[in-house]
């Protein structure tokens, strides 16, 4: 009959090989598999992100390309009321325009001033800024007036009379005198 | 039966214990297991070379796109300002009123022994009713009376365009002075009114009110 009792030798390296198999184990997961499965895990997180945001991406161009073609008219208009305010400080060249303006009309003299200038409320005119005038007409006929006052409402479509004093003057029995209070919508970047 | 005997007993034992030794056994186990998990290691090698090299091709498809996406966004931004100011815009274009036409009603009430000497009209927003002061002198037999009608044909002729019209006598008062109307002498009467009304348009049915009420106010001496 065979012995298949261990001795204590064999026992001994029994214990050892098992050691080194756990070890062997240990190290291979730890330092081989885990960090590899770890960078390849990464990876395809990376993979997946950079795909979602190629698609959504290429859903966003399109959509900008709709709003392009859907804008193009208010892009146009919206250029058309900016290029209603000149260059420069309005409080240069605003004056000589209404001078200009009520001269070609047939009323002289005209002379106007800035009452005061604020920012509008809203965010979407976050770039346009609105200037208060007082145009002063010292001799100006009814019926001139009349006609300049429906051609300024008419060529300025961002600029409202807000306030219009008229007063007949003694000496002039055909003429008036005559205040406006003009709100101007200016282009300020 | 013949007797056999072992003689190499000591070396046959030796032998069997050099073949079950534990410890080759177990090396050998584990460079056999060693192996099976080094080829395992070489296949994640594989596959994630593999990850690696689509996560380049990923990445280069970006850093084409990129670009042409933060463009996209810069612009869809302008072009949602864009709109979206025009709409306010267009709003306050919308918004004003228009004294052209009140001017040319105003004139067309003025009768020729009506003569206006001031005119005062403040707007201020859609929201709100324009009011306007309105100064004049009537001339007639009766002033008074004929200040009364051009009170009423200038709230008519208000009515048409706009709505919630009131024209009210603020102030009526006979003048000492008499004025010629076409070379007659002629008692006159000096009168401010008070006119307030929406700039947005009658409804069908309010089209043509009903003269208002309200008296003219007792004579100043």
């Amino acid at each position: 009959m065979k012995s298949t009792k261990l001795n204590k030798d064999q026992i001994q390296k029994i214990i050892l090989s098992s050691l080194g198999f756990i070890a062997l184990i240990y190290c291979y997961f730890t330092f081989f598999l885990g960090p590899l499965d770890r960078s390849r895990g990464t990876m395809a997180q990376q993979i997946a992100d950079l795909q979602g945001k190629s698609a959504s991406s290429r859903t966003e161009l399109k959509k900008t390309s709709n709003l392009e073609r859907q804008a193009k008219d208010a892009t146009t208009h919206y250029d058309a009321l900016k290029a209603t305010t000149a260059e420069g400080a309005p409080i240069a060249w605003f004056p000589p325009k209404m001078r200009k303006f009520f001269a070609a009309q047939e009323i002289d003299k005209a002379s106007a001033r800035l009452e005061s200038s604020s920012s509008f409320k809203q965010p979407e005119l976050s770039d346009w800024v609105k200037d208060t005038w007082v145009i002063d007409l010292p001799l100006a006929d009814y019926d001139a007036l009349g006609k300049a006052i429906a051609q300024l409402e008419n060529t300025e479509p961002l600029l409202a009379v807000q306030k219009l004093v008229i007063h007949a003057v003694p000496e002039e029995a055909q003429f008036q005198q005559v205040t406006l209070t003009a709100q101007t919508t200016l282009f300020a970047p | 039966m013949a007797l056999q005997l072992n003689l190499l007993h000591e070396q046959i034992s030796e032998e069997r214990q050099r073949r079950r030794d534990p410890l080759k056994l177990g090396i050998i186990a584990l460079c056999a297991f060693g192996a099976i998990l080094f080829l395992y290691y070489g296949w994640k090698v594989y596959q994630t070379l593999q990850i690696k090299s689509q996560l380049r091709a990923a990445q280069s498809e970006w850093a084409k796109v990129e670009p042409k996406v933060t463009a996209a966004q810069k612009r869809a931004d302008e072009l949602h300002k864009i709109i979206d100011g025009t709409k306010v815009l267009d709003g306050l274009i919308e918004s004003r009123f228009y004294w052209a036409p009140l001017l040319a009603t105003l004139s067309h009430c003025v009768a020729p022994n009506i003569q206006l000497i001031s005119f005062d009209g403040t707007f201020t927003d859609g929201n709100k009713p324009i009011a306007l002061l309105v100064e004049g002198i009537a001339a007639a037999r009766e002033p008074r009376g004929a200040a009364e009608e051009f009170r009423q044909l200038l709230m008519e002729q208000l009515a048409k365009n706009y709505s919630d019209v009131k024209v009210d006598f603020r102030n009526l008062e006979d003048l000492d002075t008499v004025v010629k109307l076409a070379g007659v002498p002629t008692a006159s009467a000096r009168f401010v009114l008070n006119v307030s009304f929406s700039p947005t348009p009658p409804a069908p049915s309010a089209a043509t009110p009903a003269a208002s009420a309200t008296p003219a106010p007792e004579i100043k001496k």
